[in-house]
């Protein structure tokens, strides 16, 4: 097109101008394309280690046990796991006990939650087992190992191998006993659980509740995240046929993680409107400029018989073409550096502890980005709307042009 | 109360002490047999009690007056006479359920887990000792370690699923008269963690047993708990009725 | 001289000194507002953490604060209360004792936290106050009643004029048990504290835990919360020796983890910023310099030394940040006010969060801090400098003879 090739032209008129231009608006979308994947990696990796250790993408309860964590609240798992895995998006379902109780040993006595879990399932998937060796990995599900957070060991006054008892209170309120051996220890790097968790095969768990059979929660793992929307209403479907059991997605599960996660990412929005706004700012002024300087000329070609429309459609042009420029340009250095964000990550090892916690799931240390292709596209058209944007101005203004007293102009 | 579970523990093994001359590997079925038959002997009896409790530890030194009722393993009832502060104060057992009444405020309190290991009125006894006293026999087989011509000493070494936390206990038991002198509770490392001595032996109507009871922690030479019986009454002819919330409560 | 020709040469080309100028006045008001609202989800992080519970800094035994020994209480010898109030940067001083114990209503008994406080002086330390959900703050007086958080009050199924029991152990090892009765309800966000924590009066709960006018630990509250270390350490020397003071940063280890890494993000955003900035105005720099190539040829022709040209640039530059740095300020100054008063309300997506010990409420809003503003104005001038500088050059470097050929 004519207009564009003149248009393209106008542009490297000036070649140090047009390329700071683009060097701005290039560099502000790659970091902004670079920073939004890095939350989103990390955002990612905050839910999937979440999801794993607490309700899973997809939880299953009894009527409120969500929100009131009541144990009397459990149900017969029967065949719900083996028909809830056999659904193509799913890769794991744990089948979990929870149950409030005592914990002694000779010398000391702590309150505890008896957690009963299928060891087998939960070691391939929970994160806080990530790096527990294989020697202090539950054996079965009704034998009497058992895993201890850290400070609660510590504060039994135990070691490994050492025996201790564990008291519930079972269904009929009477309180029942059972002996148990610290087959490993857990440091999750969360105070509660390292203060209070016991890990144990499900089937011991729920026999000393009186409840064989029975668990508090269905926490199923998806192969993706993203199938969670299409796979809720499916696992819906099965469990439609038990009046009391819902199927719940992990923001309703766990809403301090899903808001944690939305408030960071509301205030980096904020911050990209704010990076935006000043780069479109930036572009204004540039173009306004070569419109300044170009009044002369434009005066002539005006005076010349071309309309004013050309020229507002000229000045578009060229502001159309810095942005597509800057669209490719930008894209391209923000794939890098997504590249780099994927591959290496940032460490911030040096800085933090092992971990620290942030809406009660463990941060980790190494920061690592995620491909977001399709916000990366539209950050990238919204720069190119940008920079029409910041034409319009100009545009209108180099449309305005008196030939007469443009011609005069120095 | 307890002293209750320290007598069934010493007659069944007077019983024991009796039937065996040499360790008894061999006849350890016979043994349990032999014990088990003995708790059922001990089904039924009831007692009456007045008894003081004098505790020592770092914090504090307290003297309580009580009355306790007992029958059998499975039910009891005590309630503070002394201090007037903690007067009518009381617990009541039924098998492994313990509710304490406090007066103050006139309610009654089921003790939920989290609360059994705790200690009982402020003494070395835990909750939990009042629910686990009487499972000794059931949790743990015995063998004769040793015997000279005053006593025998007898180890407990617990059954290997038993929910018991001690790693051994080893009684010691006089020959004449046949009453306990002491009981020490080890860890699973064989590290002393607490002993009972028993002292005071008296002979009350047709039984000989000894009055006071002593329970000492060993990582805290300075701490103890002396339980001492004032008068005490056998087959007053209670029913487990007798046992019941609304007693808990009566003045 | 140099100056006033610098300002002259501002002046005659007004629109593009103009055009420039409010390109730095945005760019930098906008930063000034960024860095409010950063300061802003700092503050909230770090009040929503000490200031419902902790308090800023805690002065106990040493050791108390890891195990929360029920004995290691102490009795507030001398004026202990009165000097830390008139210590420097103390707005509030809360004397506290400790305990664990039962609740119970009918057939529900659940453990919990017995705090037991002064209701006028615990208000000027935390502001539990202000997260009631039914009833009110604790009377003042002897029938001070308990307030305690919504979970544990949805458990025990009470209301504000309930009654519950509450039993403890006792120091002396008696049985510890009264009535109260509930005069308020709250709700933190945090599932610990409204889960388990019960606020009582203080001299109900000495006599209950027979610990006669004693208390665990004076939680302070302090003008500038994020100097509570620096102020621990030197208020300590002055307590009595079995007393420590101890800043929220030891409390809250996970709290000082957080800010650190809050502060490198918010020194990337700023990096970010003032990037897209400089080369924002890099090209306004450049333009005036090309423009004016026959003028400084002139200039130089007739004896101007290049290094005065390049400083000639640079202060045009210089004043057209002082200017720019004055109207941002202002600006910025502005933005942060209303957003510090307004704010921006999320709560209708988002509920009250935890992050690190403590929790979030569900808003954007900005706190005005003079590092907010001193920051971005240094910064504004620096990059001007920096952007001044290339232009400046070349314009040093210019031949006379060639630049009077220019147009």
């Amino acid at each position: 097109m004519d207009l564009f090739s003149l248009a393209w032209k106008n542009l490297w008129r000036n070649r140090r101008r047009t390329l700071i231009t683009l060097a701005a608006l290039s560099l502000s979308l790659m970091l902004v394309q670079g920073f939004h994947n890095l939350s989103f990696g990390v955002y990612a990796r905050m839910v999937d280690s979440g999801v794993r250790a607490g309700s899973g993408h997809i939880a299953v309860y009894r009527g409120d046990y969500a929100q009131s964590r009541n144990e009397k609240l459990s149900f017969a798992a029967d065949d719900l796991p083996q028909k809830i895995a056999a659904l193509p998006a799913v890769q794991a379902v744990l089948p979990r006990v929870y149950l409030p109780g005592l914990a002694q040993s000779s010398r000391e006595s702590r309150g505890i939650l008896l957690t009963g879990v299928d060891p087998a399932a939960e070691l391939a998937v929970n994160p806080f087992l990530r790096h527990q060796p294989k020697e202090q990995m539950l054996r079965s599900a009704d034998g009497r190992d058992a895993l201890l957070g850290s400070k609660l060991m510590q504060e039994l006054k135990l070691g490994l191998g050492d025996k201790f008892v564990v008291t519930v209170q079972n269904r009929d309120g009477e309180l029942a006993s059972e002996l148990f051996r610290i087959r490993g220890v857990v440091k999750t790097g969360i105070r509660d659980f390292d203060r209070s968790l016991v890990m144990v095969g499900r089937q011991r768990a729920a026999a000393m509740a009186g409840i064989p059979g029975q668990v508090q929660e269905l926490a199923v793992i998806l192969k993706r995240a993203a199938a969670e929307a299409a796979t809720l209403p499916q696992i819906a479907g099965i469990v439609a046929g038990r009046p009391q059991l819902h199927a719940l997605s992990w923001q309703q599960a766990m809403p301090n993680l899903a808001n944690a996660i939305r408030l960071d990412y509301s205030s980096q929005q904020f911050i990209f409107v704010v990076i935006l706004l000043i780069v479109t700012i930036g572009v204004v002024n540039t173009l306004l400029m070569s419109v300044m300087e170009r009044i002369r000329e434009f005066g002539v070609i005006l005076a010349v018989g071309a309309s004013p429309g050309r020229l507002r459609r000229l000045v578009l042009a060229e502001a159309l073409l810095l942005g597509l420029a800057a669209l490719v340009v930008g894209s391209l250095l923000g794939s890098l550096l997504t590249w780099y964000l994927v591959a290496v990550g940032i460490d911030l090892r040096n800085y933090m502890p092992d971990a620290m916690e942030f809406g009660g799931v463990v941060f980790e240390p190494v920061l690592r980005a995620t491909w977001d292709i399709a916000w990366m596209v539209r950050i990238a058209l919204y720069v190119v709307g940008l920079a029409l944007l910041a034409s319009l101005y100009p545009a209108v203004k180099a449309a305005r042009i008196s030939p007469v007293e443009a011609m005069r102009h120095y | 109360m307890l002293f209750r579970a320290l007598r069934r523990r010493f007659s069944h093994l007077l019983v024991l002490a009796l039937a065996v001359a040499v360790p008894a590997p061999a006849r350890a079925t016979d043994l349990q047999q032999l014990i088990h038959d003995v708790e059922q002997q001990y089904m039924g009896v009831s007692s009456h009690s007045r008894m003081e409790m004098e505790v020592a530890t770092e914090h504090w030194q307290r003297h309580l007056t009580m009355e306790a009722w007992s029958l059998g393993r499975e039910y009891f009832l005590v309630r503070i006479l002394e201090p007037p502060k903690e007067r009518g104060v009381a617990t009541l057992k039924v098998q492994h359920e313990v509710w304490n009444y406090l007066p103050k405020v006139d309610r009654v309190i089921k003790v939920p887990p989290s609360m059994m290991g705790g200690a009982w009125m402020g003494s070395h006894i835990t909750n939990d000792d009042l629910v686990k006293a009487n499972h000794v026999d059931v949790d743990y087989t015995f063998t004769l370690l040793a015997e000279t011509p005053q006593l025998w000493r007898i180890q407990g070494l617990p059954k290997p699923d038993a929910p018991v936390v001690w790693g051994k206990i080893v009684y010691e038991v006089g020959k004449t008269p046949r009453v306990p002198l002491r009981i020490v509770y080890y860890d699973e490392a064989g590290a002393q963690v607490r002993q009972i001595v028993f002292s005071d032996v008296r002979k009350i109507g047709s039984r000989t047993l000894p009055l006071t009871m002593t329970v000492q922690p060993t990582d805290k030479p300075d701490e103890h708990t002396v339980l001492h019986y004032d008068t005490i009454d056998f087959d007053i002819g209670i029913k487990t009725d007798y046992f019941s919330l609304q007693n808990l409560k009566a003045r | 001289m140099l100056l006033r020709l610098a300002l002259r040469n501002i002046w005659r080309n007004r629109r593009r000194s103009l055009l420039t100028i409010s390109a730095m006045v945005v760019s930098s008001s906008l930063l000034i507002l960024a860095l409010g609202v950063f300061s802003g989800m700092l503050a909230d992080i770090l009040s929503s953490a000490t200031e419902q519970y902790y308090g800023h800094l805690v002065v106990s035994r040493a050791g108390y604060l890891d195990d929360h020994d029920l004995f290691d209480a102490f009795v507030p010898e001398g004026d202990l209360l009165g000097h830390l109030r008139q210590s420097p940067g103390v707005l509030g001083a809360s004397p506290r004792l400790r305990a664990f114990g039962l609740v119970s209503r009918g057939q529900n008994t659940y453990p919990a936290e017995l705090l037991g406080v002064v209701p006028a002086e615990e208000r000027q330390v935390t502001n539990l106050e202000t997260h009631l959900v039914a009833g009110s703050y604790l009377a003042p007086g002897a029938d001070a009643g308990a307030l305690l958080g919504r979970g544990l009050a949805a458990k025990l199924g009470v209301h504000p004029g309930d009654e519950l029991v509450v039993v403890t152990q006792a120091a002396d090892g008696s049985i510890g048990n009264d009535l109260l009765t509930v005069r308020g309800v709250f709700a933190t966000g945090d599932t610990g504290h409204d889960n388990g924590l019960v606020l009582v009066d203080l001299p109900w709960l000495q006599r209950l835990m027979v610990l006669p006018g004693q208390i665990h630990e004076v939680a302070v509250r302090l003008k500038e919360p994020l100097q509570a270390a620096r102020i621990a350490a030197a208020l300590t020397p002055t307590l009595p020796d079995h007393l420590t003071a101890v800043g929220w940063e030891s409390l809250l280890p996970e709290m000082r983890e957080a800010i650190a890494s809050f502060d490198v993000s918010r020194m990337i955003i700023v990096l970010i910023l003032y990037f897209a900035t400089g080369l924002g105005i890099l090209n306004t720099f450049f333009m005036s310099v090309m423009e004016r190539t026959r003028e400084f040829g002139v200039l130089m022709a007739i004896g101007m030394r290049p290094w005065r040209i390049r400083l000639l640039v640079l202060l045009e530059t210089l004043a057209m940040g002082l200017c720019s740095l004055v109207a941002g300020v202002g600006l910025g100054l502005l933005l942060s006010l209303y957003m510090a008063r307004h704010g921006i309300d999320l709560s209708g997506s988002i509920t009250p969060i935890t992050y690190a010990g403590g929790t979030l409420p569900p808003r954007l809003h900005a706190v005005l801090e003079t590092s907010n503003v001193v920051l971005p104005a240094v910064l504004l001038l620096v990059v001007c400098l920096l952007a001044g500088f290339l232009p400046a050059n070349r314009a040093a470097k210019l031949r006379p003879v060639e630049a009077l050929r220019e147009e």
